[in-house]
């Protein structure tokens, strides 16, 4: 770990908790995402977390998990820095999507690609979800 | 009374390089024509809000239309198209368009576009600077790289929503929920031209070495670029700009790459800079 969480930063625990809520009660990932089913890795430096969807709810968000611990499909990796840009209610230029990161920012999208592109429009929603719950790093 | 907007719609029937396409335009307004071009994979919806702005129709010829294989234009009407693989070049598309102003007999209308519209506009400062009063390239650059890819037209993934929410990230958080909504719908209706549309926009234009060819006082040009457009940014339009004898460059805050579509209200403050600039506004409209 390089770089140290500031004091306001959102404690893991509760960070899970409020990114499952905050995805189980959308209305756009409820009204969309009953094909919402995947695995994927969000790496945001200090700390990684595997997302698991099925039907458009989260089943299981590992924290930290171990090097061969949960599988997933496809990765969102970026600095802290970069993750804390996306945890604003109003995005800097750059820090506002996943597109806007990879083209400008640090952030990879690695792994099978095509299951992203696949949950393209869910998964572009459950990221701007972090504009209010925020993020753990 | 019958809430009916004064935009119309209409077909006109345009020769290109022996293709021949029927193409749909909506216009409003009169005297200066101002021609407007949507964004790749789009159409003319995108100037839903210009279309009906008083301000500027009231002395400008508002035509925005559907290039072939968008919206309700159709793909060629003598070719058979199905049978290729749909890339659009700078040469056919400048070409295009200077067909479609001759068919529509428009005396030195501003072309304005955005996105591959914006980069075509330099195209045509390029090519054919004594055809157009002025070019506004939005959102333009001299080259821009990146976006030919295969997921706009992947047969595994739903490209309709992969194109639509391809391009979220190109609106600004700021912009109104609704019209960047409408945006993405549109996106929705046009994935099997994306793709092509961006051979143009990613491959086949690139200018970097031609734009000290561009004469801006010949074909005057006025640049236009969104803060949160990760594609050219205001940093590549001012470059672009920079190169360009006597061309103006103006920075837009807060809004993206599909300015007029996903805030008109926003964009329309920038619009008037640069029709000041060029002097296409009356003195009443200024008043």
């Amino acid at each position: 770990m390089t770089a140290t969480a500031s004091s306001s930063t959102v404690p893991v625990e509760e960070w899970v908790r409020s990114f499952t809520d905050a995805s189980d009660n959308d209305p756009e990932i409820q009204a969309h995402g009953k094909y919402f089913t995947c695995g994927y890795l969000l790496d945001m430096e200090n700390h990684h977390f595997v997302v698991r969807m099925t039907s458009g709810r989260v089943a299981e968000v590992a924290v930290d998990p171990g090097p061969l611990d949960v599988g997933y499909q496809f990765a969102i990796r970026a600095s802290a820095e970069t993750w804390r840009g996306f945890a604003t209610e109003i995005p800097a230029p750059m820090y506002h999507g996943i597109w806007a990161a990879t083209f400008r920012r640090d952030m990879k999208l690695e792994g099978d690609v095509l299951v992203l592109m696949q949950n393209l429009r869910c998964i572009t929603r459950q990221i701007e979800l972090l504009r209010t719950v925020r993020v753990p790093v | 009374m019958p809430r009916i907007s004064p935009v119309t719609g209409r077909y006109v029937t345009v020769d290109v390089d022996d293709i021949q396409y029927k193409v749909f335009y909506l216009e409003n307004g009169s005297g200066q024509p101002l021609v407007c071009q949507h964004t790749a994979g789009c159409h003319n919806h995108q100037w839903r809000g210009l279309l009906e702005d008083e301000e500027v129709t009231r002395d400008h010829r508002v035509i925005a239309y559907d290039l072939p294989r968008h919206g309700k234009s159709d793909p060629p009407e003598n070719k058979e198209w199905w049978k290729e693989e749909y890339r659009l070049t700078a040469d056919h598309y400048t070409k295009f368009i200077v067909a479609l102003c001759d068919e529509l007999e428009l005396d030195q209308p501003i072309f304005m576009g955005s996105s591959f519209g914006g980069n075509v506009a330099l195209q045509l400062a390029l090519r054919y600077p004594d055809r157009f009063r002025a070019v506004i390239p939005v959102e333009g650059a001299d080259y821009s790289p990146g976006f030919y890819l295969d997921w706009w037209q992947h047969p595994h993934a739903n490209a309709a929503q992969v194109c639509a929410s391809g391009v979220w990230d190109l609106m600004a958080p700021q912009s109104p929920e609704a019209d960047r909504w409408k945006t993405w719908f549109y996106y929705t209706q046009g994935s099997e031209a994306f793709k092509g549309d961006l051979y143009f926009y990613s491959v086949d234009h690139d200018l970097r070495d031609k734009l000290d060819q561009i004469d801006g006082e010949r074909c005057p040009v006025v640049m236009l670029t969104g803060t949160y457009d990760y594609l050219t940014t205001p940093d590549d339009g001012r470059r672009t700009a920079d190169h360009i004898k006597n061309a103006h460059f103006i920075e837009m805050e807060d809004i993206g790459h599909f300015p007029m579509s996903e805030n008109h209200e926003v964009f329309r403050r920038y619009l008037l800079q640069a029709l000041e600039r060029i002097g296409s506004r009356s003195a009443t409209a200024q008043a």
